[in-house]
């Protein structure tokens, strides 16, 4: 079997006394969708957080394409193509959604700050690049009407097509949505299904966090995480199906 | 440049150059004062309206460049242009060394880091008398001359000033149009989620912090060589202060709006002296006024009423 893309070695975590993960161990393949679910606490956001960089783990290890990450900071692995979302919508609220989604670009260009401050050929050469790939996305994810708009009047469904656009155009490897389907409505999360299946066609890698049964169904391999610890894997169907995640999550 | 641009960037241009031959010589000297003051404040507005932070240091650098100018020119009787660039470099290089750990904090404790700066060093120049004179301070700074032709007049001083601060205004319209002024604004955003879009958020603010200083230092080397006496009273926290309100009344996030607070801070107090003790008090108010009718400042203020206009006109039509 080819080497996974992510893979999570016994990484636990604890705030304080509380600990959160314990031993958690699961494999992400390249060009795969991976589903996460387990109820509110169970420790999904402190996973992506320990994967981004934004949390170091007390315990375990993390490699991905092959490289442990060890103290590489929140940027580097970025730059590395893993990119995630947040579970309520980041965007920045004082700039367009045109801009919004161009700050995901700049990290395929590099320019000196010299550069910008001289508008240098370069510079310039860059910004245009930018803007036409941003324009680009804009059109790709029906945003075109809004992109004059700031964002902060964007509805929450709106916000989280936006967040999904500015992470994508970043050309990520590895693509962590957290709760994308929450605050949506039922038209939203069709689409919502609809983007996450046409994306990871695209080669894109996906780590799906949702509380969202019929959304997870686009995940043939499911994990379920309960007070820090995986319970259950396999698709949908048999998650539902076993006895302990139905005790424990579904309430039956 | 569009043609509605044009039309009140013209008549701008025309008042502009015909101002230091008609008003009185005191107010050609406040106009040579907003220029510089405009220098300063770009940095502060920078690091305000694109980056959220607050900076009350400003005076430090343009205490820095003001020192520099007079130290090089009178006491080593060097050419000002190696006062320019001493000033430049000790500031750029304090900024960076500064920055890097203090900009790690955020809100009012990064307001008050940079507030204990701005006490530090004014107490430092005070302190190291043998280096700046102290209360005493350094006279005689020549007045700059530029290939041959010396700047000895308000008026004359004047154009050049304000070169100067056109080009500073151009570079740092620059910087907020490009892919550098992308990232900072996402940052001031939401920096959580520029972080997660691969921006590495101390790098930049340092850097900008920097930018900023380098505008302060030149400002001061303006000032130093215009009042031709550079001493301690110049460059304390007060100053770091008063710096702070030029993009705070003006509009942080308008590099026009900078010239605004500049003339704001420059001429109010002016203005209001003629009424005899009272008028620190009405500067007080009028700042008061202005932060809390107009958030986003004089030129938010301004934009907003023209779009309100607008839609009346609209309404109406």
């Amino acid at each position: 079997m080819a080497e996974p893309l992510l893979s999570l070695k016994e990484v636990g975590h604890s705030f304080g006394g509380l600990s959160v993960l314990r031993s958690v161990t699961l494999d992400v393949p390249e060009g795969g969708i991976i589903g996460l679910i387990g109820p509110n606490g169970s420790g999904k956001t402190t996973l992506f957080n320990i994967v981004t960089g934004y949390i170091r783990p007390l315990a375990g290890t993390i490699t991905y394409r092959g490289a442990v990450l060890g103290r590489d900071t929140i940027q580097q692995r970025g730059l590395q193509g893993l990119v995630r979302t947040f579970q309520t919508p980041q965007v920045f609220e004082q700039m367009t959604v045109l801009e919004n989604v161009m700050v995901g670009c700049t990290k395929l260009t590099r320019t000196s700050m010299l550069q910008d401050l001289l508008r240098t050929p370069a510079a310039r050469g860059q910004m245009r690049e930018i803007r036409e790939r941003a324009e680009a996305a804009c059109e790709r994810f029906s945003l075109t009407a809004l992109r004059d708009l700031p964002a902060a009047s964007l509805t929450a469904g709106q916000r989280r097509i936006l967040e999904i656009a500015r992470a994508v155009v970043g050309e990520p490897r590895l693509l962590l949505l957290d709760e994308p389907s929450s605050g949506l409505n039922v038209q939203e999360i069709d689409d919502l299904r609809d983007w996450i299946v046409r994306l990871n066609e695209e080669g894109i890698t996906i780590l799906l966090v949702s509380h969202d049964m019929g959304l997870m169904t686009v995940a043939p391999t499911v994990h379920t995480l309960y007070f820090g610890e995986i319970i259950a894997s396999g698709d949908m169907a048999a998650i539902q199906r076993d006895p302990r995640v139905r005790e424990v999550y579904l309430g039956v | 440049m569009n043609s509605r641009t044009l039309l009140w960037l013209v008549p701008c241009l025309i008042v502009w150059a015909v101002l230091p031959f008609v008003v009185p010589r005191y107010m050609a000297d406040l106009l040579v004062f907003t220029g510089i003051y405009t220098v300063a404040g770009l940095g502060i507005g920078l690091l305000l309206g694109h980056c959220g932070i607050v900076n009350l240091a400003q005076a430090t650098f343009y205490g820095l460049g003001a020192y520099a100018s007079a130290y090089c020119t009178v006491m080593m009787g060097l050419p000002s242009i190696v006062g320019f660039i001493a000033g430049a470099a000790i500031s750029m290089a304090l900024a960076y060394v500064i920055g890097r750990p203090i900009l790690r904090l955020t809100g009012y404790f990064l307001a008050l880091g940079t507030l204990a700066l701005s006490a530090i060093a004014s107490a430092l120049f005070f302190e190291w008398d043998w280096l700046t004179g102290g209360t005493l301070g350094i006279g005689g700074i020549p007045k700059l001359d530029l290939f041959g032709f010396l700047l000895d007049r308000p008026s004359r001083y004047y154009f050049f000033v304000w070169i100067v601060a056109f080009a500073c205004m151009a570079v740092a319209h620059n910087l907020v149009d490009s892919r550098t002024g992308l990232m900072l604004r996402s940052m001031r955003d939401s920096s959580t989620a520029a972080a997660a879009l691969s921006i590495d958020l101390q790098t930049l603010r340092t850097k900008v912090f920097v930018v900023c200083a380098l505008f302060g230092s030149l400002a001061g080397s303006l000032f130093a060589h215009h009042a031709s006496f550079v001493s301690t009273q110049s460059f304390t926290v007060d100053r770091s202060i008063s710096f702070l309100l030029i993009p705070v009344i003006g509009g942080a996030t308008s590099i026009p709006g900078i010239v605004v607070g500049a003339l704001f801070v420059t001429f109010l107090p002016e203005l209001l002296s003629k009424l005899g003790d009272i008028h620190q008090i009405l500067f007080g108010l009028a700042l008061v006024a202005v932060v809390v009718l107009m958030p986003d400042g004089l030129v938010g203020a301004f934009g907003r009423l023209r779009t309100r206009l607008a839609r009346r006109g609209n309404s109406n039509g």
